[in-house]
């Protein structure tokens, strides 16, 4: 029996068989940009611009989901904006009182700060001072974070609801504790205060986990089917599997069970290498693991994976975006998907997406050829 | 002498940067690379020796256990910190000329990328193989490339770019600098990269690891 695109995505995530594997790749804001050519600072910014760009995405790539990877844009985005100058073909520069922001259709926007502040030192920060009870913004990427408006944290979804009546798989996305620790700190200091300050990191890293939980439990509230918690920088490349337990999974573990009481799945994302914490990750109790890049970026075998965690998690992935998409020639990228969705096949839950997101210059031929093959290849 | 040698190399081995350090906890409440450097020096052991005998091996030894994932980057970062005290001794040293560096490395984040993560690294890996590293910063233009390799004639230069964008503002200056310096040894790295893309812009290395750009460089002296 044919299923819908949201049915297809909730089987996989059930651990159940669909009628073919689902197709939901998450797209890099570059990605969007790349293919839609909006006014790059509009579409940052824009909740509904935001929306309508996701939402045409996924029914030009006959993708059967949405991830909706920001959150909380606020109407009056322009309040706070001096000027805004079209300097090119996609790009836009946006002086405030603090910083300029310079966006443009290559990428995320690159922020450059007026006097760039000293991140606080360890022992000088007072969680219950320094740490909200609400968590009112995502740490994108290095200096860029995204605010959260209070009065509008997910009215994303309600737009999205709107523009799809339900057809799609809707997910959500949070980030890990671990994210907003290392953000707080500066990466560096953030890493080496595990090793030197290993109580106080915890500490923060419990507060955070505070505010993390009620705002995922929030955003269940809305109609979406899932929540991602990204977590970048808890793979091999940066820490021990010791401390991927000490100081990513259990905070994890409270937001995931958190999610779960409210009836949704939850997945994590970790990008690169994973290989030697599949287990820890399962032990997470999500529903699901994203990403897996394969060698080089990472390495993760799909089929080896499977059979470690592939009873009790659905796995989403795991096409290499740079390497099969943006850069090899149509026969191998079209070997490289057939042979992830016959791996994938073999397994209980799977999804077949980009490992991490789609790279901002990969083409819609790229794209178009991932539903042809899901379609002739994909099905049950 | 062999004494201090071995107990400078484990401190740094180990990432015990003094003696107030907790870390490692074995070595909770012993001398660290500081006082052991400084003792070392008062007690006549040859400067030298505690560079090329105990610091440099060391960082190696730190290195490579990083490159194949059995030591990650807090510990690798405790280790640079402990390098880094130790050196602060023989800086008397370099600047009478009694030490001198391997070489001049040129290290930046390629124009439009604002990730030091990996740059970071990178730098302290090799300022601890015993050559001088000149940071650019991020969002390095090609110019900035090109005015540092000229004024640093014979240096290696090193570009890191961590997302697929930037990637091709790194073939562009590997392109400029080219132009401008045909011979110029130039290391590339950063996540999304591999060696294909390396050759094709015409870097002479992709370097997936500290270890690697440093092992290209003892070929480069």
């Amino acid at each position: 029996m044919k299923m819908t695109s949201r049915e297809r995505v909730a089987e996989a995530m059930a651990l159940r068989q669909p009628d073919r594997v689902p197709l939901m790749c998450q797209f890099s804001i570059g990605a969007m940009m790349h293919q839609l050519k909006p006014s790059p600072a509009e579409f940052w910014y824009d909740g509904r611009l935001f929306a309508i760009g996701l939402t045409e995405l996924c029914e030009r790539f006959s993708f059967d989901g949405i991830l909706v990877s920001l959150h909380g844009h606020s109407p009056t985005w322009r309040d706070n904006i001096q000027s805004i100058k079209n300097v090119g073909e996609g790009e836009q520069v946006l002086i405030f009182q603090d910083r300029t922001e310079i966006h443009s259709w290559d990428d995320l926007p690159l922020v450059k700060y007026n006097i760039k502040s000293k991140k606080p030192d360890i022992d000088s920060i007072d969680p219950d001072r320094d740490i909200p009870d609400t968590i009112d913004y995502i740490p994108v990427s290095q200096d860029l974070y995204f605010k959260i408006d209070p009065n509008h944290k997910f009215d994303i979804f309600d737009y999205i609801e709107e523009l799809t009546g339900g057809r799609y798989s809707v997910h959500g996305e949070i980030t890990s504790p671990f994210d907003y620790l290392l953000d707080m700190l500066g990466y560096e200091e953030g890493l080496v205060s595990l090793i030197m300050n290993p109580d106080k990191c915890k500490v923060i890293l419990e507060r955070f986990t505070k505010g993390i939980s009620q705002l995922a439990q929030e955003m269940c509230g809305y109609n979406i089917d899932a929540i991602k918690i990204s977590s970048p920088f808890a793979g091999m490349g940066f820490i021990s599997p010791e401390h991927y337990s000490e100081f990513v999974l259990p905070y994890e573990k409270e937001i995931i069970r958190a999610i779960k009481e409210r009836g949704k799945f939850v997945y994590i994302h970790t990008c690169g290498h994973i290989d030697d914490r599949l287990e820890l990750m399962m032990e997470s109790g999500a529903s699901g693991l994203e990403c897996l890049d394969p060698p080089p970026v990472g390495n993760v075998d799909l089929a080896n994976a499977f059979t470690r965690v592939g009873e009790s998690m659905f796995i989403k992935g795991n096409i290499d975006s740079v390497n099969t998409l943006l850069y090899a020639d149509d026969e191998r990228a079209r070997q490289d998907v057939l042979k992830i969705i016959e791996e994938g096949k073999e397994g209980k839950g799977f999804i077949l997406s980009t490992a991490c997101s789609i790279a901002p210059k990969v083409t819609s031929e790229r794209l178009e050829m991932l539903s042809t093959l899901v379609k002739e290849e994909g099905s049950y | 002498m062999e004494n201090f040698i071995d107990k400078i190399s484990l401190c740094i081995e180990r990432g015990k940067i003094n003696l107030e350090s907790p870390y490692p906890p074995d070595l909770k409440g012993e001398p660290g690379a500081d006082e052991l450097t400084r003792d070392a020096l008062l007690s006549g052991v040859p400067a030298g020796d505690i560079l090329t005998k105990a610091m440099i091996p060391a960082m190696g030894i730190v290195g490579e256990l990083f490159r194949e994932k059995k030591l990650f980057v807090p510990q690798v970062l405790m280790s640079a910190k402990a390098m880094n005290l130790a050196m602060k001794h023989l800086k008397p040293y370099f600047t009478s000329g009694e030490l001198t560096k391997k070489g001049v490395f040129i290290i930046g984040t390629v124009s439009g990328d604002l990730h030091d993560i990996g740059k970071n690294l990178v730098s302290m890996m090799i300022e601890g193989s015993g050559w001088r590293v000149i940071d650019l910063g991020v969002d390095v233009k090609s110019d900035s490339f090109i005015n540092a390799a000229k004024e640093n004639p014979g240096s290696v230069l090193g570009m890191s770019a961590l997302l697929t964008t930037t990637m091709e503002s790194m073939e562009r200056s590997v392109k400029d600098i080219r132009d401008k310096l045909p011979h110029q040894k130039i290391i590339v790295g950063g996540a999304p990269l591999n060696s294909d893309f390396a050759s094709r812009i015409g870097a002479n290395l992709y370097a997936p690891n500290p270890q690697s750009a440093i092992e290209y460089l003892t070929l480069c002296q």
